[in-house]
């Protein structure tokens, strides 16, 4: 086991190497220097007190949506949705904080969060549904799913629940998480957040949810048989990760913004799905990836307001890390090189 | 050098570590039938794929008329005239007769595929071997036997000299191994050569010019057919001598209490010929029951049904007396079932887990393994230390996946879990496939310690000898229909057989007069 | 609501015209799935066409170089998936997504720092695909409005449909494709390299994605925007889903989409809100997808059935 840990870690780390190198020759191609740029990078993530606090504030949601794909991928489902859980689940948190003010300041806080993790999962429960019971391709649909979901809160935000002005944006929630690090949007919302993602990570590794889990994502016939009953595993696990989507958005609305801000969500759930996928759904090394990708996506301001180089190169870095990061087999394949060399035959598969 | 066609010299062929040839030798006369015989594991097929260019072989040299081969592909055998028909089907389901022969090398007009043409070929090589095969039909239209012939007829029109048989009979009555035998003839009297791989000592006996004999990855020995007899060729394939009559020593009777009863179930199945219709049967506590058939007859829709992984669509399960018709598997488990399935790879195991997992997926719910949710691990490894020693799996790690080990032991695996557990009935579906000889002593005997410890055991084997050695009683399943329930001592492979392809018992002497008639 | 003003005959051109480039990323995503390949990539591949197709009509100034060139750009990022998947075992979703989110940013990349732009980018200096000009349906009023001016790329799906039709189920090759998406074992035991034809089908799939993009770009606007695609490519996955890759089939999908989409344009004539119409296309092939499947399950189930 100590060994394949060993293993896993050099191979993130030769994967954001090669990505930096790809990434380092497309900025010497546009005819800029990658010193520069990679400098500005680190200096936009922790050049100050304020960058810090972003960083973490960008980590917080990121954190959430990365160990939201994860839990559902483990199920072998690509909940792809978890995008659309965050913006309904912001909606429906900022509807609750806005109107219900005849509960009391904690129980109104508690409500929120409640009405985010309800919507999150509801809203992932259906096409989970879809896939458990008619084998609908749960990518092609909760993608699609998104687009709904982003037009809904944008219709709501720019109507019913506006507060008027030029912003897309509703009125302001009577409750709110605390600030840390003023003035960045660092907030409380983070320690929830790494308190739930450890006692996720504690739940899967010792619950029989846990076990279910990993037979039901690995092979599903033969969980049915064993009684484990694979379709509910796969339901519930893509409801957990709707309703960890909604609480990132919930925390988006109660402490970074204090309102609904249309669209403010757009890519969360997406750099949350690079950030598993790169580590293959390992959910010790998700968080671990997910502050990395924060930190890029930080530093890409950086980069921008510091160089010529367009920060949509972070954006290009992080895919090619995703596409390096799936060829599994780029590690069998050296192996391969090697054995055949001291002719022996082929590793099988 | 020689008037051997083909020769292999000190073949080994590893595949990472595990080794599935030692020391392959083996030659071949022109126009002979040539069979390589040996147990389960022994080495064979794997010694054919490599001659069939499938894979590369570690060390060794194979010749062809003198020459040679390195580093060849199964299309260059093709090229060269050899042929395989292996044991699993190459067929696509969903295409025809005529497309699936003519597959990688299909006829042409302009563009266009030339179906007239191909068809025409094919039907010339039915007609010249007699192979009754309706090449307009679907692969998953035809019978098994049928199937067989497809794929001989695939290995003709490729223009084959040399045939590998890898297994032909596994799936065969022992009245449709007759008659492959006559097209084998045909074959032979055509010039043909042919290479027949079996682990079944009558058959290769009846029709082998040589015989070649292969144990545990290593070459034993090649004799000529006319001077060997059925204890030296066993004695060569184990080892030691074994007794060949498979007779059980002592009939069991007087059962009282039923354990499994299933009534005029009907269930629906992926083939017409293997959905259940109206199929009833009971076990008592105690008896082995025994279901014979051809695979693809229903067997696999009838213990998934009982195990609540397939819907009943009519009619009723019963387990000592409570109804489980289509409940969940865990609660037809926790009713008292356990089942050992007949694939092992996708139902029985998750490669992918460990042994000690394994051991205890179905019983997660025991409060030794789980309380309040949380599992207790320290119970799961006392429970696979426990039951790896019992049980004899190798190896004795735990830990260890799997995938890791070989398919005698992985089945090992299931079979401790399923039996270890106290239980009313025990569905054992081919338990021993694919498992070599020492592994599938052992399983029989487990599953025999089950019946004496009071537990209703349905047998489902495709194995005659398995049946007939095990079983107190036996039915015969035949295109999702009971045709046939006697008592062991009433069975014997040749009624057995007619049973399996649809038969009535004096059907065959009907048959012959109708034959005599024709004759007239 | 006029309700004449929005069934009319200019709606069957619109349907049309929304539902080309749904077609060809259907298209795209068909030949792979021939295969058993999924082609989840297929929205990643028909943007960076569409980008390239742009780009280099812009520098070149010859709509004919832009397609040539954006067929090529899909046929690299399909090659990009293709050795991942064969031969570095990558999950194909994965990759799929990898590529989709690489071409989202690449593109937006190249956009800022070659052209110099951000958001949209549309410039005269762009050559357009040519609109065939039928002279002769002028008279009519009906026709005229119908089939006149059809871009070039509209036509073409047409005859691209027939050829691969005719490809996959008339020709050895396509056979081969369909045996390969079946029981790649079997195919490669009669000696056929069946990674050969996987490659083939994901490069020849890139092709396709790429003049998908390019018809996007070049013949259904005029301009690049930052993820234009906006999930046609999904779109035409959905339909493929629906078609059960056979070329014809998928088309049904494709018109219903887009018929949703022009209906959705004329009601926000009539003040429907501008977010419930841009759902409408989603919304619709999320349903017709689910129905789809689960009339597939209710034959399957049927045809199973021991009681038939």
């Amino acid at each position: 086991m100590k060994t394949d840990n060993r293993a896993f870690i050099v191979r993130i780390l030769l994967t954001i190497t090669i990505s930096l190198v790809i990434g380092a020759f497309f900025i010497l191609l546009i005819g800029e220097s990658p010193i520069e740029a990679y400098i500005a990078l680190v200096k936009g993530a922790f050049g100050s007190k304020l960058r810090i606090g972003t960083t973490l504030a960008g980590f917080t949601p990121l954190l959430l949506t990365s160990v939201a794909f994860a839990v559902a991928a483990k199920a072998g489902a690509f909940n792809v949705g978890v995008e659309g859980a965050v913006f309904l689940g912001a909606l429906v948190a900022a509807y609750i904080g806005i109107n219900w003010t005849f509960l009391p300041k904690p129980i109104l806080l508690i409500a929120c969060f409640l009405g985010a993790i309800l919507t999150g999962a509801i809203w992932s429960l259906i096409p989970a549904l879809l896939k458990v019971y008619y084998n609908v391709n749960e990518v092609t649909v909760t993608i699609l799913a998104n687009s709904v979901a982003l037009y809904i809160t944008s219709y709501f935000v720019s109507g019913p629940m506006s507060a008027g002005g030029t912003v897309s944006q509703s009125h302001p929630v009577t409750v709110t998480l605390p600030k840390i690090m003023f003035p960045s949007n660092a907030n409380a919302g983070l320690f929830i957040a790494l308190a739930i993602t450890i006692c996720l990570h504690f739940y899967l590794k010792k619950s029989k949810y846990g076990i279910k889990l990993s037979f039901t994502g690995t092979n599903s016939l033969n969980a049915e048989y064993a009684g484990m009953n694979p379709k509910k595993v796969i339901i519930y696990s893509m409801m957990i990760s709707g309703a960890l989507g909604g609480i990132a958005g919930c925390i988006e609305v109660l402490g970074v913004h204090g309102v609904f801000l249309n669209n403010f969500a757009v890519g969360l759930g997406t750099n949350g799905m690079l950030a598993s996928l790169i580590v293959k759904n390992n959910l010790v090394a998700v968080p671990f990836m997910a502050f990395f990708l924060a930190t890029l996506n930080a530093g890409a301001m950086g980069i921008q307001q510091n160089t010529n180089v367009p920060k949509s190169i972070v954006d290009t870095i992080i895919a090619i890390f995703i596409l390096i990061a799936t060829m599994d087999g780029i590690i069998a394949y050296v192996k391969n090189r090697r054995l055949k060399k001291t002719n022996k035959t082929e590793v099988t598969r | 050098m020689s008037d051997y066609i083909i020769e292999m010299h000190n073949i080994t062929k590893e595949f990472g570590d595990i080794v599935a040839i030692s020391d392959g030798q083996f030659n071949l006369i022109e126009g002979e039938i040539h069979s390589l015989i040996g147990e389960n594991g022994a080495g064979k097929s794997t010694l054919m794929k490599l001659l069939f260019g499938m894979y590369e072989p570690t060390s060794g040299d194979i010749i062809y008329k003198g020459e040679k081969l390195t580093h060849h592909t199964p299309k260059e055998s093709i090229e060269l005239g050899i042929g395989m028909v292996h044991q699993e089907f190459m067929l696509i389901d969903d295409l025809t007769v005529w497309e699936n022969v003519i597959l990688g090398s299909e006829p042409t007009k302009g563009f266009s595929i030339d179906a007239s043409k191909a068809k025409k070929e094919i039907q010339a090589y039915i007609d010249k071997y007699k192979l009754d095969v309706d090449l307009s039909k679907k692969i998953n239209q035809i019978s098994v036997g049928e199937a067989q012939r497809v794929e001989i007829i695939k290995v003709l029109s490729k223009g084959a000299d040399i045939i590998i048989l890898d297994e032909p009979t596994a799936v065969l009555t022992p009245q449709e191994v007759d008659s492959l035998f006559v097209i084998l003839q045909h074959l032979k009297d055509d010039g043909k050569t042919i290479v027949f791989i079996s682990h079944k000592m009558n058959e290769v006996l009846s029709i082998s010019d040589r015989i070649t004999v292969m144990r545990q990855a290593k070459y034993v020995d090649t004799i000529e057919n006319k001077n060997v007899t059925p204890t030296m060729l066993s004695q060569m394939m184990i080892g030691r001598e074994v007794f060949l009559d498979n007779k059980k020593t002592k009939p069991k009777e007087n059962f009282t209490e039923i354990g499994l009863k299933v009534e005029n179930v009907w269930v629906p199945g992926d083939k017409v010929i293997s959905k259940l219709k109206g199929v009833s049967l009971e076990v008592y506590k105690g008896e082995i029951l025994g279901v014979a058939g051809i695979d693809g007859n229903g067997q696999l829709e009838l213990e998934e049904a009982i195990a609540g992984l397939r819907k009943i669509e009519k009619g009723s399960v019963y387990i000592s007396k409570n109804e489980t018709t289509n409940k969940t598997p865990i609660e037809i488990r926790k009713k008292g079932l356990t089942y050992i399935p007949s694939n092992r790879n996708t139902r029985g195991l998750n490669r992918q887990m460990s042994i000690e997992t394994n051991l205890v997926s179905t019983i997660l719910d025991e409060e030794r393994f789980s309380k309040s949710g949380l599992i207790n691990f320290k119970a799961i490894k006392e429970n696979a230390l426990k039951l790896l020693e019992d049980f004899d799996i190798r190896p004795r790690n735990p830990e260890l996946l799997t995938s890791a080990q070989s398919g005698g032991n992985a089945q090992k695996v299931v079979v401790a879990r399923e039996i270890s557990h106290a239980s009313e009935v025990l569905i054992a579906s081919q338990p021993t496939r694919g498992v070599d000889i020492g592994a599938i002593e052992s399983i029989r005997s487990f599953v025999q310690s089950a019946s004496e410890n009071g537990v209703a055991v349905l047998l489902i084997s495709a194995d005659i000898n398995e049946i007939l050695s095990l079983s107190d009683r036996i039915i015969v399943m035949f295109e999702g229909e009971i045709v046939a329930n006697l008592k062991s001592s009433e069975a014997n492979e040749e009624n057995l057989g007619v049973y399996m392809m649809g038969g009535k018992l004096g059907g065959f002497a009907e048959l012959g007069e109708e034959l005599h008639n024709e004759d007239r | 609501m006029n309700w004449q003003n929005i069934f009319n005959a200019s709606l069957l051109y619109a349907t049309w015209r929304s539902a080309t480039p749904i077609i060809y990323a259907a298209l795209c995503a068909s030949i792979t799935q021939q295969a058993n390949i999924l082609n989840i990539g297929t929205e990643g591949i028909m943007l960076m066409g569409a980008f390239t197709a742009v780009s280099t009509s812009y520098l070149t100034g010859s709509w004919i170089l832009g397609v040539l060139a954006a067929m090529v750009a899909g046929m690299l990022m399909a090659f990009i998936m293709a050795i991942g998947n064969l031969e570095f075992s990558a999950d194909i979703t994965a990759i799929g997504m990898g590529i989709n989110l690489f071409a989202i940013a690449f593109t937006k990349f190249l956009l800022n720092s070659v052209l110099g732009k951000s958001g949209t980018f549309s410039d005269p200096a762009i050559d357009p695909i040519p609109r065939v000009s039928l002279p002769f349906l002028e008279g009519n009023e009906l026709m005229n409005r119908l089939f006149n001016n059809w871009a070039l790329t509209e036509w073409f799906v047409i005859v691209l449909i027939i050829i691969l039709t005719y490809v996959l189920y008339k020709t050895v090759w396509g056979l081969r494709v369909r045996s390969v998406g079946q029981h790649e074992v079997a195919v490669t035991s009669v000696g056929i390299n069946a990674k050969l034809i996987q490659y083939q089908v994901l490069l020849i799939s890139g092709v396709v994605g790429g003049l998908a993009g390019a018809h996007l770009s070049l013949g259904y606007s005029n301009l690049f925007t930052e993820n234009m695609t906006n999930q046609r490519g999904f779109m035409g996955v959905a339909a493929m889903f629906f078609g059960r890759a056979h070329p014809v089939q998928t088309v049904i999908g494709c018109l219903v989409f887009g018929l949703a989409d022009s209906i959705g344009a004329r009601l926000q004539a009539y003040g429907w809100p501008s977010q419930i119409v841009l759902m409408m296309p989603y919304i619709v092939t999320i349903i017709v997808l689910a129905i789809s499947m689960m009339n597939k399950k209710h034959r399957e189930n049927k045809v199973k059935s021991a009681l038939a």
